[in-house]
């Protein structure tokens, strides 16, 4: 266009950009700072072993068959599996007992898949320990030295139904603005030092997210998002899906969720640096203070 | 013989110059064509859905060719349900304000799975046709392309009939259309993109900067949703819908509730509960459409009024999730009403919330206008015109950014709808522009429903119908039609002794893929991501 064509409206513009930019400040400080509690009713769900009475109600209800509930009344055993979790809150809406209770806790990326796992009342020694707290500190140290707190993502979507997207962009937006941890999605995996992998990896996908992790340079972290990317989320079992990241790529980070929230997913990233404690403990959440506390890059 | 009017005979000149005005064929003609048909009138609350019909094979075309010019439906939906020994093929053509549309189908023997093809005449019939092809085994006579439309690899068995096959190691051929000629060469984009978005592969054809051509492969986030959905307990498959594409969760859910609520002849929901739904959606439109705004503005360079949309959308999630506890509003539609009432919160604060989004919206927008190295970037780029949208059976905001009048909150009213005027945005130019311009104003007349939806008491009260979901024995069949921030989202659902056993969703994204292929054409190619973010194509909502 050329100057003698300025469209009418441009000629009275009140525009300036610095309007534009000031303003308050709108970036939440977690991980840095406390986190924004979650708005509106709690989503997590949490078991009280006390409580249940094992009437399977709520495995009946769950959508994705994440709760397994063997027996009947007091001496039942109760299971529920957090990767598969869609936080839908159906089954502590129909919980006769109060004993599933929702909790507003979203800091539940792990890494170990084990630490998902909610159990209560079964025999001793039919489950699987998760890793030792030695080893674990040993590879948060190694990471850290690795990586230096910084880390270049590119993100892959296995098939996601898009959810999952709608929150990992996000976290570019001023809210989140993970830029200033230090953290960036990168455009090609060849600058990457990581993938963030969403989508239950569909059969059509998975040579290209091989491809792609190839394509990464080591050392490489994968960090797999959302239900979908941990078992396959409301996709399991379709014979089109493979049921996870982890079928195709070695994890590091699962950061449960459908999305997970993008605090959730800072908190996974960090995690993977190594930059924070893992909450979550066999399926338990420690009892009190909210926030893991941030360790130094 | 032909009387010739001589000239200067008044009345006849008149008669001569004057264009004939078709009148816009209302629900009598459409009743008065499906009577000759025969086609079924159902009576009492099915006297809402379409005019139902078998159709011979044989006449199969010629029936749908001679609605299109008498009733100018278009072909909303076709799809493809195993019967055991045979297969029946449906097609759903909908027509203008306050018509009921038509539902056809044949059923085909097994042995002799072939239908001719409509998509020689019907552009939107083509991608149908190719996904029925390869998902039931069916053959449309004379169809113009059949290549593999979601499958990438082979099946031993077309994977929606019967027990239905996985696929196998070795992947289908798949051949792009060439473009030849000096200096014509070939820019493959996909399936993993540079930003966070969803996988697809465009094949360009490129001659300097400009785009000849465009053939967009999809299929990648192809996770055989529909079939999952089969012999499931209906309230369990709200999941699936809201999985649908996720960044539109809440229209899918309601979309899908309605066609199961349709089908089992729920008694129609407490005026609470729809008004509920309907605050549901015009908030996640909102938080949708400036979605939109955000990526149009980043993709010509105007960082910071993208972060200005991005934060006011952050809002609006914000606002959803103190509503339903989920940032995408999942969880929380369900068949027969709502997981539970929404929050008592105050309604005040809420509608305040909602006026600030869309005065922050036309803010950006007037600030972005003043702007003319902006303008000239969205001004005549990508443009669609009318006949082509139409032609496509274009739907949504983007339908609407070329002129076609439609959007099914006010030609099909559904739930709190019915009770509430809805003021259609629309443009002519077709352009990015003209998209902004709808999708902006849409937000304000969402804002100003969901604040209407408020006063109605969306907030608190009832959760579901009196005595819940009926169950109701036999084969039922329920259609649920809603506007999603993406435009019409259809879910077919047939429903056999209380479990589903055929679902079928249409997504708005898949008629509207075309049009990329199509507003591409003669542009430059660092323009292509405007006119994709411009049109918003859902990958998942197309590959389920
Ligand atoms: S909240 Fe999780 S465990 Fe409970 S019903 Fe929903 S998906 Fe199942
Ligand atoms: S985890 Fe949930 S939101 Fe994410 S891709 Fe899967 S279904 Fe969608």
């Amino acid at each position: 266009m050329s100057e003698t064509e300025v469209p009418p409206e441009t000629r009275h513009s009140s525009y300036r950009p610095a309007d534009r930019v000031r303003g308050p400040i709108v970036t939440h400080p977690f991980p840095l700072g406390p986190a924004r509690p979650p708005a509106g009713p709690a989503r997590t769900p949490a078991h009280s072993a006390q409580r249940c009475e094992g009437t399977g109600a709520c495995a009946l209800a769950c959508p994705t068959q994440a709760i397994d509930v063997k027996g009947k009344g007091r001496g039942s055993s109760f299971r529920l599996d957090l990767g598969r979790c869609v936080f839908c809150r159906a089954c502590v809406e129909v919980c006769p007992t109060g004993a599933l209770q929702a909790r507003p806790d979203f800091e539940l990326a792990v890494t170990d898949l084990r630490d998902l796992i909610v159990m209560h009342g079964s025999p001793r020694g039919s489950v699987a320990p998760s890793v030792p707290e030695r080893m674990r500190a040993e590879t948060q140290e190694r990471v850290r030295r690795l990586f230096g707190g910084s880390l270049a993502l590119r993100e892959v979507d296995a098939g996601s139904c898009n959810g999952c997207e709608v929150e990992v962009s996000a976290l570019a937006w001023p809210n989140y603005d993970l830029e200033r941890l230090g953290i960036h999605l990168v455009a090609s995996p060849r600058h990457a030092d990581g993938l963030l992998v969403t989508g239950p990896v569909t059969v059509n996908m998975r040579l290209a997210l091989e491809k792609t992790f190839r394509a990464t340079p080591e050392p490489k972290l994968v960090i797999a998002v959302g239900a979908c990317g941990i078992s396959g989320g409301p996709f399991r079992g379709s014979p089109e899906v493979l049921g996870g990241v982890a079928s195709v790529l070695p994890v590091d980070v699962w950061v449960p969720g459908c999305p997970p929230r993008p605090e959730a997913l800072l908190y996974g990233i960090w995690l993977a640096l190594g930059r924070v404690e893992q909450r979550l403990r066999r399926g338990e959440l420690p009892d009190g203070e909210r926030t893991a506390p941030a360790r130094k890059a | 013989m032909k009387e010739i009017p001589y000239e200067g005979d008044e009345a006849s000149v008149a008669a001569v110059a004057l264009p004939a005005i078709r009148p816009v064929p209302t629900a009598a003609d459409e009743g008065k064509w499906a009577r000759n048909l025969g086609l079924k009138d159902p009576t009492g609350e099915a006297a809402r859905g379409p005019w139902t019909g078998e159709v011979p094979r044989g006449s199969w075309r010629s029936v749908a060719l001679s609605l299109r010019p008498v009733l100018q439906h278009r072909l909303a939906t076709l799809w493809g349900e195993d019967a055991r020994d045979r297969v029946r093929v449906h097609a759903l053509w909908l027509g203008g304000s306050g018509t009921r549309g038509v539902h056809l189908y044949a059923s085909l023997p097994e042995g002799s799975l072939e239908l001719p093809t409509l998509s020689p005449e019907v552009a939107p019939a083509l991608y149908f046709e190719r996904e029925v092809a390869e998902m039931f085994g069916v053959e449309f006579a004379g169809s113009p392309d059949t290549r593999p439309l979601l499958l990438h690899h082979r099946h031993r068995a077309p994977p929606m009939r019967g027990e239905g096959a996985a696929p196998e190691a070795d992947r289908s051929r798949f051949d792009f259309a060439p473009v030849e000629g000096e200096g014509v060469y070939e820019i493959p984009v996909g399936p993993v993109h540079a930003g966070v978005i969803e996988p697809g592969h465009f094949r360009f054809q490129a001659l300097g900067e400009q785009i000849l051509d465009l053939e967009v492969r999809l299929g990648y986030t192809h996770k055989g949703t529909e079939r999952l959905w089969q012999g499931r307990d209906p309230q369990k498959g709200v999941l699936l819908a809201e999985s649908i594409s996720g960044d539109h969760s809440v229209a899918g859910a309601v979309a899908y509730a309605s066609a199961v609520e349709g089908a089992l002849e729920t008694p129609s929901l407490p005026a609470p509960v729809e008004a509920a739904r309907g605050l549901l959606l015009e908030t996640e439109r909102i938080a949708f459409l400036l979605g939109d705004v955000s990526g149009i503005v980043l993709d010509v360079g105007y960082a910071a009024g993208a972060a200005q949309a991005n934060v006011l959308r952050d809002r609006a999630y914000r606002l959803l999730e103190s509503l339903t506890g989920s940032r995408l509003g999942r969880g929380t539609v369900r068949v027969g009403g709502l997981s539970r009432p929404l929050p008592t919160l105050v309604p005040g604060k809420i509608a305040r919330e909602l006026q600030e989004l869309a005065r922050g919206t036309e803010e950006l927008l007037d600030h972005v206008q003043g702007v003319s190295s902006i303008m000239d970037r969205l001004r005549g780029t990508g443009t669609v015109p009318l006949a082509v949208a139409d032609a496509l059976g274009m739907v949504g905001p983007a339908a609407r950014a070329s002129g076609a009048d439609r959007d099914v909150r006010r030609d099909r009213p559904y739930g709190a709808y019915r009770n509430e005027e809805v003021r259609v945005a629309r443009q002519d130019a077709g352009d990015v522009e003209a998209r902004l311009r709808v999708k902006v104003e849409e937000v304000r007349e969402a804002s100003r429903l969901a604040q209407a939806f408020l006063k109605r008491g969306a907030l608190g009260g009832a959760v579901s119908v009196d005595g819940g979901v009926p169950s109701v024995s036999g084969e039922r069949f329920g259609l649920g039609i809603v506007e999603s921030p993406r435009g019409e989202f259809l879910f077919a659902v047939s429903i056999d002794h209380g479990s589903l056993q055929r679902v079928h969703v249409r997504e708005p994204s898949f008629l509207n893929w075309p049009a990329i292929e199509y507003a591409v054409r003669e542009n430059i190619v660092p323009d292509f991501p405007l006119c994709n973010k411009s049109l918003n194509l859902s990958y998942s909502g197309f590959d389920r």
